[in-house]
């Protein structure tokens, strides 16, 4: 027994396991659980004190537009995820039953590309080709159209997250729907089931556990961006993520963009939790 | 039949509409940044290289393409180490509270940039670490540790159990194991993880942004540039940070595609 | 009878709640092949790992050459072992897989260099030292392996089913090689396999496993002849199992009431009492056919159920009025001489010193 014990927590073994766990504890843990403590902190003449208040979360809590901004949020991530959800599906369906197998590779090695650009720089391009005076509007014109207001409307910020979460969702759609066993959607397809209930009722049900990952990654990509509906949404109504920059940014009320953020991540942890309870629920009856 | 082949022309037409989507802004932003025109439209205005000459003139890109260059190279060092060390202790030990463990390297991308972003910068502030070049590069560590470790992992499990043991058998001690063995064979999914992380990093603009004081990144500077008005010039180091990256990509894909090369022969 | 080389004392090992083996208790000679056999999780790989220091034993004590082995870590051992997957470096090129050992060793390059291609040159792949493993063969990277462990220069050489995924004709190839290098150079090896005809065809000793536990020692011939009891008797699978009551005893033999008659056992080493339950089984190419009855005291008649072929071998399968199923061997040419068709009636019949009582336990 000393032997096996000695093999296993030696040197060695320290080595590598404890350089994750100091680091993230020092530069993640940390900072998570600072900004928590944060949220109680006083601020008083523009400096920040440490205490232990509700002072914050009874101002935030009893502001009426923190509320708005709170089901603002939730409510355009939700539509956002609906609306990437749905456009993206006829596209993953084609990709993973109707492409060939290195059509479907290269389809998605396009798709990561967008990842690894300037999720700025692309949003920038959309306002440009959005503008008033932009490439749409002259398109448009040109057949006798417009010229519609696409900037700082609900329009204009689901176009910006679109632009990053519909990469993503399709990706995770296709290879989900890429795993399903061919056989069974044939064998429906054989039992005089119809293209469109053999979708509803085998490939959808078949690929539930899939598509609600891609929901939950969807909508807290949404739901997390400030760039979409500050620079394409104009922050009319400002999202919880522009309302964390503006209070850190001016006037340096830290501990109240704690709150914010704090009530954040609880909505993500729910959102989340019961995304994935309904993934991995059985269906009613199956052991 | 026929109406089989007609669908199929429809999906056809519709991937290729998600994909215009997707790439529109990109391809458009390359194209504007040879056009000579302040508020770029249809028809286009006349080849221009002004936005290009326009920074590259200008000193603050230059220092910013510097610090996003040390950045993302010192960033890429880190994250791949921290993903190796955590890739190979799942690999090899089972330990109690593995699943924390786990967690404690891959929590963090599930997490709004602008909610880490906060926590760092009020972290840093706290510890006297904050507006330095190193508190981006801690920063993006934690950010990117984890696509390095997903690399390194799965190129650890296409590695047969016994070459290890196979490895101390003949008298190799851990250590020595580790250098002949266990890095030799990782190596494509390590200069993988390099180049990944090294792409993220280069990107990431809002963590930047809070933590990083004056010490501006490339993305920074876009940002600051996109919240004074319409530039161009915008485009232009948009094309510029696109072809670094793409080109981190295209390299840690390479490397991919080698090992899986390698593993279809053997 | 040479010294012991390695002396497994009471040896028990545990993963967590499962039990891999116990009460292992046996040695292994000075020079001896020695085959482990057993069906999948016996224990047999656990044996040979914990001997390699891969696994420590939970209880009891291994001693190689005196010493006492339980907290010596994998690398002190000079216990290089033969995987079945082979285990070969794939970054590596086939001399650099064989230089391995050696380099872990601090064996200067020139010297390492000069081994590795003595050893490629005695498996007979010289030409391809230089080589990417994975552009080898099957038998290519067999013998690859087998040099990477024997340049090391071993006192004991482990092998874990180094043949398992070979072709068949490969496997009688490499059987050959590994008995003649073993008799050349005169090391232990310890084969362990799951494969009957590995086993008798090189080992000078086999011990059986089943369920963790040793079932039995001892040579080809005693385990094929001489099956200590049921589980030993059923794994070897040429034998026919008869189980009855001791009706007589004498000195030397004992009657033995079967459903299917009596039959005269000799009692050799193990204890019968009157009455009580007993089982003997005699080996299927020691029993004789005849069409009509023969004389001597043991004989049973039965249905030709089916014949099947391996080479010049045919195996006969029959069946008596009492369901008791009987296995026949023979040569073909010695069946030739009876015209034999499914169904018909035929006498079996063997020698009492022929038969050979089981160990109830």
């Amino acid at each position: 027994m000393f032997s096996k014990l000695s093999r296993k927590l030696n040197l060695f073994a320290l080595t590598w396991r404890l350089p994750i766990i100091i680091w993230q504890f020092v530069f993640f843990v940390g900072p998570v659980l600072f900004m928590v403590a944060m949220s109680f902190f006083l601020v008083k003449n523009y400096r920040m004190t440490e205490a232990f208040e509700f002072v914050n979360w009874s101002k935030m809590m009893n502001r009426g537009y923190f509320w708005d901004s709170y089901w603002y949020t939730v409510f355009i991530a939700a539509v956002s995820t609906v609306c990437a959800m749905c456009i993206a599906f006829p596209a993953a369906f084609a990709l993973a039953f109707r492409a060939s197998d290195s059509t479907r590779r290269w389809a998605i090695f396009l798709l990561i590309i967008p990842f690894f650009t300037s999720y700025l720089v692309r949003t920038f391009s959309w306002f440009v080709i959005l503008s008033e005076s932009g490439v749409v509007n002259a398109m448009l014109g040109s057949i006798g159209l417009g010229p519609f207001t696409m900037l700082n409307t609900n329009f204009g910020t689901l176009v910006g997250y679109m632009t990053l979460t519909l990469p993503l969702v399709v990706i995770l759609q296709t290879v989900t729907m890429a795993n399903i066993d061919k056989t069974l959607v044939e064998a429906a397809r054989n039992l005089g089931c119809s293209a469109f209930r053999t979708i509803w009722q085998v490939i959808i049900p078949l690929s539930k556990t899939g598509l609600i990952i891609a929901a939950i990654f969807c909508f807290i990509l949404s739901f997390g961006d400030f760039v979409a509906p500050f620079y394409l949404g104009g922050s009319q109504e400002p999202t919880l993520p522009i309302l964390i920059l503006d209070t850190t940014k001016s006037g340096q009320q830290w501990p109240r963009a704690a709150v914010v953020a704090i009530m954040m991540m609880l909505t993500l942890f729910a959102i989340a939790f019961i995304g994935i309870a309904l993934a991995y629920r059985k269906p009613k009856g199956a052991k | 039949m026929n109406a089989n082949r007609t669908l199929n022309v429809i999906l056809g037409i519709y991937v290729a509409l998600i994909f215009a989507f997707v790439f529109a802004p990109i391809i458009f932003s390359m194209i504007f940044s040879f056009n000579s025109q302040r508020f770029p439209t249809i028809p286009l205005g006349e080849f221009s290289t002004e936005w290009y000459a326009k920074i590259l003139a200008d000193p603050d890109v230059w220092e910013a393409a510097l610090n996003s260059l040390i950045v993302s190279t010192c960033t890429a060092l880190i994250a791949t180490f921290l993903g190796f060390c955590t890739a190979y202790s799942d690999f090899r030990y089972n330990f109690r509270f593995k699943g924390p463990y786990l967690a404690l390297i891959l929590l963090p991308p599930t997490i709004p940039l602008i909610i880490m972003a906060l926590a760092m910068l009020a972290w840093f502030s706290k510890i006297g670490m904050s507006g330095q070049l190193y508190s981006v590069i801690i920063a993006h560590s934690v950010l990117t540790a984890p696509f390095a470790m997903a690399v390194i992992r799965l190129r650890l499990n296409q590695m047969d159990p016994d070459l290890e043991a196979a490895a101390w058998n003949l008298g190799g001690s851990e250590w020595q194991t580790m250098r002949s063995v266990i890095i030799p064979f990782c190596k494509p999914a390590i200069a993988s993880a390099l180049f990944l992380t090294a792409a993220v990093s280069f990107d990431e603009f809002a963590v930047s942004w809070f933590v990083s004081g004056l010490n501006k990144t490339l993305p920074v500077i876009i940002l600051e540039i996109v919240q004074g008005n319409i530039d161009p010039q915008v485009n232009a180091i948009g094309t510029f940070v696109f072809l670094i990256s793409m080109t981190l990509v295209v390299l840690a894909q390479v490397f991919f595609a080698s090992r899986q090369l390698k593993s279809i022969r053997s | 009878m040479s010294a012991p080389l390695v002396v497994f004392d009471k040896v028990e090992k545990q993963f967590g709640d499962f039990v891999a083996v116990k009460q292992l208790d046996f040695e292994i000679r000075e020079g001896e092949f020695l085959a482990i056999m057993g069906p999948s999780g016996c224990g047999k790989t656990t044996t040979l790992r914990m001997l390699a220091g891969l696994d420590a034993p939970t209880v009891g004590e291994i001693r190689l050459g005196g010493r006492v082995m339980n907290d010596v870590a994998p690398h002190d051992r000079d216990t290089p072992l033969v995987w079945q997957s082979l285990a070969l470096f794939p970054f590596l090129t086939a001399r650099q897989n064989v230089e391995f050992g050696l380099k872990m060793r601090g064996v200067g390059a020139a010297e390492r260099k000069e081994r590795a291609l003595k050893w490629l040159e005695k498996m007979g792949i010289l030409e391809f030292a230089d080589r990417d493993i994975s552009t080898l063969s099957g038998g290519q990277k067999q013998r690859v392996a087998l040099a990477r462990s024997l340049v090391m220069e071993p006192q004991i050489l482990l092998l874990d089913e180094p043949l398992s995924a070979l072709d068949a004709h490969l496997v009688i190839r490499m059987q050959a090689v590994l008995t003649d290098l073993q008799r050349e150079l005169g090391i232990t090896f310890v084969y362990v396999t799951h494969s009957q005809s590995e086993a008798f065809a090189m080992a000078d000793r086999v011990i059986i496993m089943g369920k963790g536990e040793i079932a039995q020692i001892g040579t080809p011939k005693d385990i094929y002849r001489a099956p200590a009891n049921q589980f030993v008797a059923e794994f070897v699978g040429r034998n026919n199992i008869l189980s009855g009551n001791v009706q007589a005893l004498s000195n030397e033999t004992a009657r033995i009431t079967t459903p299917s008659g009596n039959f005269t056992v000799p009692t050799n080493t193990v204890q019968l009492t009157q009455g009580a339950k007993a089982s003997f089984v005699i080996s299927a190419d020691l029993v004789h056919i005849s069409l009509g009855e023969p004389d001597g005291e043991n004989k049973a008649q039965c249905k030709l159920i089916s014949e099947e072929f391996v080479g010049s071998m045919v195996t006969l399968f029959l069946e008596d009025a009492h369901g008791q199923e009987f296995k026949v061997q023979m040569q073909e040419r010695e069946l030739s001489k009876f015209d034999l068709n499914s169904g018909d009636q035929i006498w079996l019949s063997w020698d009492t010193a022929s038969a050979h009582v089981l160990d109830q336990s």
